[in-house]
């Protein structure tokens, strides 16, 4: 367990220092979060009404979409030097490859939701600086992370991967995006944590389930 | 510690690559496997560094089944392969830090620079690896390789982008590894430098060794005209060699 956990923890460091020199996946994401937002502030009108349920959609839909450019990207170094094997044979076991990714992912994804909350709330004249509303992102991106990074891994090896990656990500995805649109926006309609629990509860099975999947299947997806 | 490979078979679809291959290699001896393109080397290393299974067929190494499960056993190969398992971004020593710890060692600076040292690379350790030409980066990748002191070590097409000062050093490398007894299997179509490194030849056709040549005393003339007789005999012929 201390050499797995070694592993994850090298793998995360060189994936988090290989996007800090690449931005490969960073401009990506935050150029198409902000691009998104702007259609949104243009095409929808909020109104006090109806604005604690749509921001919650409207953030969720721009972290989903700016994910899924992020995750295609996510196993291209090693696709492209052909690092996957030289992994395979260095790690003690598989599954932490899979593991490392899909930290390395949920890092990213939430550094690009810190970037993205403040333009939100300019651009929508709403605050969004809440720790419950925080606490549905941050599960909901673990959960898309979990789920991604495995499908990330399967599609990398494809030729369609970018038309692959969301086909089959979505549909598994949908309970988390329920989840999360219902639970931070009950939160931001002022609901106390107590009233969105039972989404909460969703999320962090969902992401205990999914997670503990891919690590047992990981190799399996890679090597075939 | 010998390296047996038995009956090892593989297809792709309908066309069989391996077909119940043997070869056994004692330590300290480094096979050169020649055979033309599509023949089957680079199925057969992989294989061996266990990532293809074969349908049939086992590995042995001293008389114990390989488990490629288990990591100690994968972390006992090397491997060199066509692409370089190398991070673009990542400096020379920043990548060689990267597989030291996967594999546990110490990764310290010292070591790291006298690993880059042995072929010829620390003057451009802090250089990112996109801006190595072909050549640097397999010394990296050779570097690499023997990083974590590995028994065996598979290397497909080791010479590609290297001048002759680095084939130099790269022939002096392995001459060092079978001094410490590790065994080799390299694939290779540049006979004048495997030449002085391998302890025999064999030539691969059909899916299965179809003759062997032993390295005493051997020209590049004698050695080359082998080659040039198996690589002119129809695949017809030299299948029925090997039935």
């Amino acid at each position: 367990m201390k050499d797995w956990l070694h592993s994850v923890r090298t793998l995360v460091w060189k994936d988090l220092l290989q996007e800090w020199r690449s931005k490969d996946m960073l401009t990506a994401m935050f150029a198409f979060a902000i691009l998104t937002l702007f259609i949104f502030n243009y095409a929808i009108e909020l109104s006090p009404v109806n604005r604690a349920e749509i921001a919650s959609g409207i953030i969720w839909v721009v972290i989903v979409f700016a994910g899924t450019l992020g995750l295609n990207r996510s196993f291209t170094a090693e696709q492209d030097q052909g690092c996957f094997d030289a992994l395979v044979m260095a790690v003690p076991d598989v599954s932490a490859i899979y593991f490392g990714k899909m930290l390395t992912n949920w890092f990213v994804m939430l550094f690009v939701s810190v970037l993205i909350l403040p333009i939100y709330s300019l651009l929508y004249n709403q605050s969004l600086f809440n720790a419950g509303f925080i606490l549905v992102l941050v599960l909901g991106a673990l959960c898309y992370s979990a789920a991604g990074t495995l499908i990330a891994g399967m599609t990398v090896q494809t030729r369609m991967r970018d038309l692959l990656l969301p086909i089959l990500l979505f549909p598994i995805l949908m309970p988390v995006n329920m989840a999360v649109v219902k639970a931070a926006g009950g939160i931001l309609a002022g609901a106390p944590l107590m009233d969105v629990q039972a989404w909460l509860v969703l999320l962090a099975a969902y992401g205990i389930i999914v997670t503990t999947v891919s690590i047992m299947v990981f190799e399996y997806v890679i090597r075939e | 510690m010998t390296l047996a490979i038995r009956q090892i078979s593989k297809s792709f679809g309908q066309h069989h690559v391996l077909n119940a291959l043997d070869l056994e290699l004692k330590p300290g001896e480094l096979l050169c496997l020649l055979g033309r393109n599509g023949a089957g080397k680079t199925t057969l290393l992989r294989i061996l560094a266990g990532l293809l299974k074969p349908e049939t067929g086992s590995v042995w190494l001293n008389n114990q089944q390989i488990d490629y499960a288990e990591s100690h056993a994968r972390s006992n190969i090397g491997l060199v392969m066509h692409q370089p398992f190398l991070y673009e971004h990542l400096t020379g020593v920043e990548n060689l830090r990267f597989y030291a710890r996967l594999y546990q060692l110490a990764d310290d600076e010292t070591a790291l620079e006298a690993a880059l040292a042995q072929v010829g690379m620390q003057r451009f350790a802090r250089k990112p690896v996109r801006a190595y030409s072909r050549g640097m980066k397999q010394r990296l990748t050779i570097a690499r390789a023997l990083l974590h002191s590995p028994r065996i070590l598979l290397l497909d097409e080791p010479y590609t982008g290297l001048d002759l000062q680095g084939s130099q050093t790269f022939n002096q490398l392995m001459l060092e590894q079978k001094q410490q007894g590790c065994i080799i299997l390299m694939t290779t179509h540049d006979l004048s430098h495997a030449l002085p490194i391998s302890s025999r030849f064999a030539f691969l056709a059909r899916g299965r060794v179809s003759d062997e040549l032993t390295n005493e005393n051997l020209s590049l003339e004698n050695l080359e005209t082998w080659l040039a007789e198996k690589l002119a005999k129809p695949l017809s012929a030299q299948k029925r060699a090997v039935a």
